[in-house]
């Protein structure tokens, strides 16, 4: 069957960003993600190209199938037609810290050129302008899974050039650094935010303009990074929303709790 | 053939929290929205504990309001929020104020602390936290984790000191007088954090017959052995959630973000719906039998 895109205009920018995330994952992968965006990405997944991806939240649900929205991890939605409920040392210990986790989604409230994550403090560590959520299991989930999916909104105060506080590593100050901490799980692959798709460099771990969304210019997320990104010679742009896509991501949130049908 | 008398652990909300002293050390069940003990804490509010330390993994309203009342001076904890909809509004208000501090961990590295406590060794190895401002910084405790090279394979590990708090408090869904639990549903931390406590305060959903736990020994997750006392309290999580029992009260859970983003609301709230109603029956009261009806699980969903 041959996929129709629907054009710009026809979808929103969270619609899209779900997409990216949706795409990121491959069939049959065990994938660990959190509620908000990257649980409406990963039920699309499921719903698409990776039927047999295996959904787990860190609170103990396993292989979730979940029809309705959660609003917590530990959301007793998350239990419809799962393969298990069990706790925290099953997933986080067993199941991540054992190897058995192919990719990990998270948010972050700043992230810094080397891919690390902050989600405790905004200002200085003694006296904190904001005190974030913090770690959950950001932090377990970063270190151990083999790779990871960062989904962000795109703000200079957010891509930073150093973090008020690192709670998760990515790949900390460059090559090698992640290994001579100890640290065994892969760390970041891709990042998805409202303007653009980033990775990493393979040389420097330093992150890389992979692809600007329809309509974004390379200026415009130079203008709201705050730090030095990579920018190959080509940057493609991000492939469109198909309309099955778009139809798919509507039924699997048709009150518009994490995506809001402000307009097509 | 001498037939064992069933013994009898149950004991009042209010009695069990009298049990707890000013500056006690709490293990605080429940994970996210699932089956926190929030008539207890309720309850702390109404006795006026202060002081306590709070251990957890992850928390949410329920903190939130021991934060509010001045109980709670210290957590060590991996994330609090009112999830899916903020940040928990009074635990940021008594942070700026200096009432409360928090000591960061990650929730696996929690869990792992109250294994240990569990298990009774003084610390548990893990590859969280490494390279991170996790490790590097910390707020009051004279040491919280430290990196050593493994004596048998040279790879590095994080310690996480283990927990042995005074208390430990859990919901879960059934218990029998003796003290033999069963939890519906993702366990979060409780198995450990359980038997973790010197003392363990089970609260649950509903006292079921010894003989029905004994049917199905499988499905106990906390054997009476490790309990202390046994609580009855049917909609305990309420506003929050029960597996198999109830959904979250959303409509309740986003008036008290919104009125608690000032003191004031917070104060109005706390007096509303906590230390003017006279215990936990009289609050379900107020809240209205219609409105938990709505709220019962729509078998065969969990929620």
């Amino acid at each position: 069957m041959k996929k129709k895109y629907a054009k710009l205009g026809e979808f929103t920018t969270l619609e899209l960003m779900a997409v990216c995330g949706a795409r990121a994952i491959k069939n049959g992968e065990v994938v660990f993600i959190g509620t908000g965006l990257p649980m409406i990405a990963a039920m699309l997944a499921k719903r698409t190209h990776a039927p047999n991806a295996k959904i787990v939240y860190e609170a103990g649900f396993i292989d979730s199938n979940a029809i309705d929205i959660a609003l917590s991890i530990a959301d007793s939605r998350l239990g419809y037609r799962a393969s298990g409920a069990i706790g925290l040392i099953e997933t986080l210990g067993l199941m991540l810290q054992g190897g058995h986790v192919d990719v990990g989604f998270v948010g972050a409230a700043q992230i810094d050129e080397y891919g690390n994550i902050n989600t405790t403090y905004i200002g200085p560590f003694e006296k904190p302008n904001v005190r974030l959520p913090g770690s959950g299991g950001g932090n377990d989930i970063v270190s151990s899974a083999k790779r990871i999916v960062i989904i962000m909104t795109h703000e200079k105060r957010k891509m930073v050039k150093k973090l008020d506080y690192m709670t998760s590593p990515g790949f900390i100050n460059g090559p090698g650094a992640r290994e001579k901490a100890g640290l065994r799980g892969g760390g970041p692959s891709l990042v998805v935010t409202n303007l653009c798709q980033m990775d990493f460099d393979q040389q420097t771990k330093r992150i890389r303009l992979a692809a600007v969304h329809p309509g974004v210019s390379v200026e415009q997320v130079l203008e709201d990074s705050g730090f030095d990104l990579i920018v190959p010679k080509e940057v493609p742009t991000t492939e469109l929303p198909t309309y099955e896509e778009l139809k798919l991501l509507r039924e699997i949130d048709p009150l518009g709790i994490y995506i809001p049908r402000t307009k097509a | 053939m001498v037939e064992a008398a069933v013994e009898d652990k149950r004991i009042t909300l209010k009695e069990a929290v009298k049990l707890v002293p000013d500056g006690a050390h709490l293990f605080w069940g429940g994970f996210g929205f699932q089956r926190p003990p929030m008539a207890f804490a309720h309850e702390l509010v109404r006795q006026k504990k202060r002081n306590l330390t709070i251990y957890t993994c992850g928390s949410e309203m329920d903190i939130d309001i021991l934060s509010g009342a001045y109980v709670v001076s210290h957590f060590e904890l991996a994330f609090f929020a009112i999830e899916g909809i903020g940040l928990a509004p009074n635990i940021q208000r008594r942070i700026r104020e200096g009432a409360i501090q928090i000591e960061d961990y990650t929730n696996l590295a929690m869990a792992l602390r109250f294994f240990g406590g569990a298990l009774g060794v003084p610390f548990m190895p893990l590859e969280s936290m490494l390279g991170t401002d996790l490790l590097s910084k910390k707020k009051f405790r004279p040491k919280k984790a430290e990196v050593i090279t493994c004596p048998f394979t040279g790879e590095k590990v994080v310690l996480v000191p283990s927990v042995r708090p005074d208390f430990s408090i859990v919901h879960v869904s059934r218990v029998d007088r003796e003290g033999n639990a069963q939890i519906d549903g993702i366990k979060g931390e409780d198995i450990e954090g359980a038997r973790a406590g010197k003392k363990l305060i089970v609260m649950a959903e509903e006292i079921v017959d010894t003989e029905f736990i004994r049917a199905q020994p499988d499905q106990t997750v906390i054997p009476n052995i490790y309990v202390t006392h046994v609580v009855e309290c049917p909609w305990g999580s309420y506003p929050m959630m029960v597996y198999n029992y109830y959904d979250y009260d959303m409509e309740h859970i986003r008036m008290y973000y919104e009125q608690c983003k000032t003191e004031e609301g917070w104060q109005k709230y706390c007096n509303e719906y906590i230390t003017s109603v006279d215990g936990h029956k009289d609050f379900l009261r107020k809240i209205g039998n219609d409105k938990l009806q709505k709220l019962k699980a729509k078998r065969p969903l969990p929620y």
